[in-house]
């Protein structure tokens, strides 16, 4: 069976696909039809766009698969909703009354809400967007834990308080472990294996040298942030290690991000979708797959049938994005 | 004619290459597996689930009530062939197929009909629903939200309580059909300005009572003050920038900065010029107060030309978010030549006195 499986194993390739005018076509329509009902086919029109560019990412020939629903999405976008109207109604109600007490305990339950309902809304995004993610019909699934997730969090935000910032690289570095470290893909697990030293190296050298170079050196920035976070995350196969290759230059970072500059600003922003297919393109090409590889023998693994997808509408609220 | 696909199982990621034969019931899939076993399956088409999105040379199928699903992806140009011209719902895309059939004519259909339906909503479907939101709030939520207001606004207000008194007096004597109970304040301010909040709350600052000189003039500013509130344009101001002010940032806020900042812009000058409209529909129902109260309709021209003497060389506040005075001077103007004849109402000039001697013990206090 080793000697097999060795056989097929190889350095698959992954790529993204997609075109430019294919996608816009897609992203039009969605936003023609979300302004046209008001908002409300938003849910629908993001889950085609994520559908677009998984049908559009290429591992060793196959594609990447997203199998939310709109409807799955709408009653999570419809509960966030809920809780913000009623948690901004309690707000203005209690301004309302000049009430003193009254005031600062909702000003407080406001923005303490807001602060602890993030690691419940990354929690229930990232098991979401796993659940409904597949390759050849192989299935991710995170495994984390809610409440540990949650610790982790509020740990990580007071040191980072405390230390006036400092620890925030080694709790951003602890939540993307912790995430990585329990999401599966069949029977192939992930891992993150960065430091926090590392990071915060990376943000040191950038608050010192950007302002010297006028700028300049954020392409170095980005080209050593990315590597960073792909050169770090690993992938396990029965006992094998897969790495990743970002093979990036500043000078790419630069052509990427001053082009999608001046698309966006020339065009009035109708460049977006162009400029989303570039991108990815962009770290698809440059990401190498590093290791032996089998694509034929991943095992499907038990299903995590999440179908709750407020933490990932709340996310959207908040304007955070995963990975 | 059988179609060339690839077929995965579900329970692991090997790719099966198999043929597919279609027909209108059932997907059947053939292969031999890696035990040189020939297997075929069987996909009831009722129970095919498309992938739910087009690219380009490529298509997936799912299959199956519970998991794990089965799946077929094709690059087998026939087989899209076949599946885009079908009629079956559940299996092909058919609005997607149309668009990207002809992408350029489809980029441009798209991009009028998203600025068509950008412009028309933002134009007119926004300000109706704002509009309407302002109009259907009850009676009893724009007073507490003009009281609300004036509870914050008031901590930094020096309120003359005797001219105050005044005021109130000569309001009541003018002949005002209001729905909202009226209040009026005088406070001390160098500013020449006065403006109502919700629900029946005018406040008159003192700069500008002292340059009045008639009865007549001090009846348009609050005619005209009683119609903002009459007509809820406070609300439907707030209503419809708070309203187009998001939709502007949904729309553009994600692209970049510049962009935002433009239309930010763009969003303020169109309220600028709401807010515009609004002045001059209050101008007109001041006027009707004025004519309901017997006092001569000049009074509302001849207070903008003390504005407009002593806002060019002031504080441009009152200027900014009113119609031209000029303009205003014209139009008021014009309709106070058509006044017919009328008794003037000689209580209205007992309770001007009144104001004018309260502002000048007050002034003589300090």
């Amino acid at each position: 069976m080793e000697i097999i499986s060795k056989k097929h194993s190889t350095n698959p390739s992954i790529k993204y696909v997609g075109k430019g005018v294919e996608f816009a076509i897609i992203y039009f329509k969605n936003i023609i039809l979300t302004i046209l009902t008001l908002g409300l086919y938003y849910p629908w029109a993001k889950v085609e766009i994520l559908k677009y560019h998984y049908q559009s990412t290429a591992l060793d020939n196959s594609r990447f698969s997203f199998n939310a629903t709109g409807r799955e999405v709408f009653r999570g976008f419809i509960k966030v909703y809920v809780i913000l109207i009623l948690l901004y109604g309690f707000l203005f109600y209690s301004l309302q009354t000049q009430n003193e007490v009254l005031m600062f305990s909702a000003i407080g339950i406001f923005y303490l809400f807001l602060l602890l309902v993030i690691p419940f809304a990354i929690h229930g995004a990232v098991r979401y967007r796993s659940s409904r993610s597949s390759w050849r019909g192989i299935h991710f699934k995170y495994l984390g834990d809610r409440a540990e997730f949650f610790w982790l969090y509020i740990k990580g935000i007071l040191l980072t308080l405390v230390t006036l910032g400092i620890y925030g690289a080694w709790f951003q570095v602890d939540m993307r472990k912790y995430i990585f470290s329990h999401l599966r893909f069949g029977n192939l697990s992930f891992d993150f294996r960065g430091v926090g030293g590392d990071l915060f190296w990376i943000n040191l050298k950038m608050i010192l040298f950007m302002y010297p170079t006028l700028g300049i050196y954020s392409f170095w920035y980005y080209k050593n942030l990315w590597q960073f976070y792909a050169e770090n995350t690993t992938i396990t196969q029965d006992g094998q290690t897969i790495n990743f290759k970002l093979k990036v230059e500043a000078g790419d970072v630069f052509e990427l991000l001053v082009v999608n500059f001046f698309l966006i600003l020339f065009t009035l922003g109708i460049a977006t979708p162009w400029v989303a297919v570039r991108t990815l393109k962009f770290f698809f090409r440059f990401l190498e797959i590093d290791g032996e590889f089998n694509a034929d023998t991943i095992q499907q693994a038990k299903y995590d049938d999440y179908d709750d997808a407020a933490g990932d509408d709340a996310l959207d609220f908040f304007d955070i994005d995963l990975l | 004619m059988p179609f060339e696909v690839n077929y995965f199982d579900g329970k692991s990621s090997r790719t099966h290459k198999a043929t597919l034969s279609v027909n209108s019931l059932a997907f059947i899939v053939s292969y031999t597996n890696e035990n040189n076993v020939s297997v075929v399956v069987s996909w009831e088409v009722s129970n095919i689930k498309k992938s739910g999105i087009y690219t380009k040379d490529f298509i997936s199928f799912t299959y199956g009530d519970s998991f794990p699903f089965q799946r077929i992806e094709s690059t087998d140009k026939n087989f899209i062939d076949y599946i885009n011209k079908s009629d079956q719902k559940n299996l092909n895309n058919s609005l997607d197929v149309m668009l990207q059939k002809s992408k350029k004519r489809s980029i441009v259909f798209l991009l009028l009909a998203l600025i068509t339906v950008g412009i028309s909503t933002y134009f007119y479907v926004i300000p109706a629903v704002a509009t309407s939101f302002a109009t259907t709030l009850t009676k009893k939520n724009v007073i507490d939200f003009g009281d609300y207001v004036f509870r914050v606004l008031s901590t930094e207000l020096e309120i003359n309580e005797v001219a105050t008194e005044r005021l109130q007096e000569f309001a009541d004597e003018m002949t005002i059909e209001s729905t909202f109970p009226l209040k009026l304040y005088v406070v001390q301010s160098d500013d020449m300005n006065a403006f109502a909040l919700s629900g029946g709350k005018i406040v008159v600052f003192s700069s500008l009572l002292e340059k009045i000189e008639t009865e007549a003039q001090l009846a348009a500013l609050i005619g005209h003050e009683v119609s903002h509130i009459e007509n809820r344009h406070v609300l439907k101001n707030i209503a419809r920038n708070f309203s187009g002010a998001i939709f502007v940032s949904v729309l553009f806020g994600d692209i970049n900065g510049a962009t935002a900042v433009l239309m930010d812009n763009a969003h303020m000058f169109t309220q600028l010029s709401y807010t515009r409209s609004l002045e001059k529909e209050a101008d007109i129902f001041g006027l009707d107060i004025m004519r309901e109260s017997n006092v001569d309709l000049h009074g509302m021209p001849q207070l903008f030309e003390i504005l407009q003497k002593e806002t060019a060389i002031d504080v441009p506040t009152y200027l900014s978010n009113h119609p031209m005075l000029k303009n205003r001077i014209i139009y008021t103007e014009k309709i106070a030549n058509d006044q017919g004849e009328f008794i003037t109402n000689t209580i209205l000039q007992e309770k001007w006195q009144q104001i004018k001697k309260s502002l000048e013990n007050n002034d003589n206090n300090e």
